[in-house]
């Protein structure tokens, strides 16, 4: 058996809701779904220490109501299930779980799927007007028990074989990306191997560095730390979005930059996605969204990029 | 190091005093700043004054005459911290817009002849005097003003905005212009306006100043894509004609 929802009453349950939840449906965000999470920037402390109250000076972040997050595709689904482990190592990062617990994270895919790749419930789209649901956790049956009305039960066989959807903008790229990423080892490997090639040179006459590959990717997730000791006395720690493309970023006390250019930089940001990550975590981070591509003022495309340095290292490889 | 209550002059060359008007805008927050500074010199905020020396001073605009560029070499002298205020103090921003070989020829044109010009040419404060700190911005974003006070007052020194407008732009949600072929200067731009010109149909003509190693060639080569030579010089030159990171790349 199992759950499907007509495009009817999907929009009724989404109503449903919305009357319940804080409701954001990330389809058209500029920035990525991350934000939700771990805001771009935020206040995560403050304190008064000169205050009289005699209730704790200390202020936290507050924990937002409950909200429900709609419409992620395919990547952004497996980016948030990769996030979450990002986020847990070494330490659970506090502000981006209190923020990850209050959501109802909700997918919107027209491709298909063995299992969930990440999300409370998936709507897959398998036929004109219907779709799959996908729900696992006891948070996401709650819901659907709470909305039956909405869904109904079939047998397997009842469906039409998933069809064909129009690729959307950018598949193509993303279909070929991941075929790159399905062999992350190699990937590692070639990356490594391709510091001092001289794509790095071409790439840091081209590269703004302004940051926005990191800020547009699902799973970029560096951060700086800004104090503040404000007019009114009252202290607070804020922290924001950082980028490793940034001069700022690899410059410690005293002025020393680890990485004083862009080409160094910049290879930073490949050799964090895909050797660190590789050999921390077993994987790249990168799920193929192609927002970097997409958003870069410069036109960089990291598929080209890697797909040169592959080759190369392809060459190089079968000579020995 | 600076008096647990700093003794702070705000002085004002050529320019529009479209800064210090922020600054007044600070309302109740000025009212904080008063007291933890004393600000005993600030000819546009209020009637009392105390001579030199200061602990901190403040000087907007660019000085453009020999009267205002002696006032400025005494004011290094006099001064701890001397803080430039805004575009025109610390790129040169709109006065220096015109080049100084240009000056005699609108002098003559706009006041005629029988006019005695008594302005040398704009430059910014850094062109005669060290400048320990710049509050950046056409006008100047006063909350990025504060934040500069409250650091020295802390025992810090300021610090600039390391990123690039284009992260304020990004969560302001605008569409990216250059990727609309519409020129920018954002991307070697400091941060700290909140992208105010991008937000409002415009684009970022650099008022932040330029970022920290900017890669200046790399968006002249964007910017070439769809604009010619004298209108990318027209971008460049609103607020950066007579900044170095300008020429220098200019050169290249
Ligand atoms: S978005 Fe493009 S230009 Fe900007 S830092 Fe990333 S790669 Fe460089
Ligand atoms: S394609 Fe680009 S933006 Fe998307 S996950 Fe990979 S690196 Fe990040
Ligand atoms: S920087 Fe702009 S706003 Fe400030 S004084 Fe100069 S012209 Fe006026
Ligand atoms: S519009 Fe300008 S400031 Fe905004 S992201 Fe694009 S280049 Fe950066
Ligand atoms: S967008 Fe650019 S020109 Fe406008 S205020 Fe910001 S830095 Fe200045």
């Amino acid at each position: 058996m199992m759950l499907v929802i007509n495009d009817k009453n999907l929009e009724v349950f989404i109503e449903k809701l919305k009357e319940k939840f804080d409701f954001f449906d990330i389809r058209n965000d500029k920035l990525p779904f991350k934000k939700y999470f771990f805001p771009p920037v935020q206040e995560i402390f403050t304190r008064n220490p000169l205050s009289k109250s005699k209730t704790s000076d200390l202020k936290t972040a507050k924990t937002p109501a409950k909200f429900v997050l709609f419409g992620l595709n395919l990547p952004q689904l497996e980016a948030l299930t990769q996030l979450d482990e990002i986020m847990q190592k070494p330490n659970e990062d506090f502000f981006y779980f209190q923020n990850r617990k209050q959501s109802i994270v909700i997918g919107l895919i027209d491709v298909e799927i063995d299992a969930m790749p990440g999300g409370d419930i998936i709507f897959q789209k398998i036929g004109e007007g219907k779709y799959k649901v996908w729900a696992e956790n006891a948070k996401s049956k709650q819901i659907i028990k709470e909305n039956k009305v909405f869904f109904e039960e079939i047998e397997d066989e009842e469906i039409e074989s998933a069809r064909s959807f129009e690729l959307s903008e950018g598949a193509e790229w993303s279909k070929t990306m991941r075929e790159l990423l399905a062999d992350s080892e190699n990937l590692a490997n070639a990356v490594a191997w391709s510091h001092g090639h001289k794509i790095w040179d071409e790439l840091a006459e081209k590269c703004l560095g302004c940051g926005i590959c990191t800020y547009v990717c699902p799973l970029c997730h560096c951060f700086s730390i800004e104090d503040r000791v404000g007019l009114d006395d009252k202290c607070s720690r804020c922290r924001k979005w950082d980028s490793c493309v940034l001069p700022s970023f690899s410059r410690i006390a005293g002025g020393h930059s680890f990485r004083p250019t862009i080409k160094e930089r910049y290879y930073n940001w490949f050799y964090h996605k895909f050797v660190r990550a590789y050999r921390e975590f077993g994987k790249s981070q990168c799920v193929g969204c192609g927002a970097c591509k997409k958003n870069c003022p410069a036109g960089i495309d990291i598929q080209e990029i890697l797909k040169t340095i592959l080759e190369d290292y392809k060459k190089v490889m079968s000579d020995v | 190091m600076i008096n647990n209550k700093p003794r702070i002059a705000i002085y004002d060359f050529t320019d529009c005093e479209g800064c210090e008007t922020k600054l007044v805008s600070l309302r109740e927050k000025l009212l904080l700043l008063e007291k933890k500074v004393d600000i005993v010199n600030w000819r546009l905020g209020q009637e009392y004054f105390e001579a030199g020396p200061y602990d901190i001073t403040i000087i907007e605009g660019a000085p453009i005459t020999r009267h205002e560029v002696d006032l400025l070499k005494e004011l290094r002298e006099n001064s701890k911290i001397l803080i430039a205020l805004g575009a025109c103090a610390a790129l040169g921003g709109i006065p220096a817009i015109m080049p100084e070989k240009d000056r005699k020829y609108w002098y003559e044109k706009i006041y005629t002849s029988q006019y005695a010009p008594r302005g040398i040419d704009a430059v910014p404060l850094s062109a005669y005097v060290k400048v320990d700190f710049s509050i950046h911005g056409c006008p100047i974003d006063e909350n990025e003003a504060v934040r500069a006070v409250e650091e020295l007052l802390a025992g810090k020194t300021p610090s600039y905005r390391g990123y690039s407008v284009c992260f304020e732009c990004k969560q302001a949600g605008n569409p990216c212009r250059l990727l609309e072929n519409k020129p920018c200067l954002g991307p070697i731009t400091q941060g700290g306006c909140g992208a105010i010109c991008v937000s409002g149909g415009s684009p970022c003509y650099g008022c932040f100043g330029i970022r920290d190693e900017a890669n200046i060639p790399a968006l002249r080569k964007i910017l070439e894509k769809f604009a010619d030579e004298k209108e990318i010089e027209r971008y460049f030159s609103m607020f950066h004609s007579r900044t170095e990171d300008f020429n220098k790349n200019k050169e290249k």
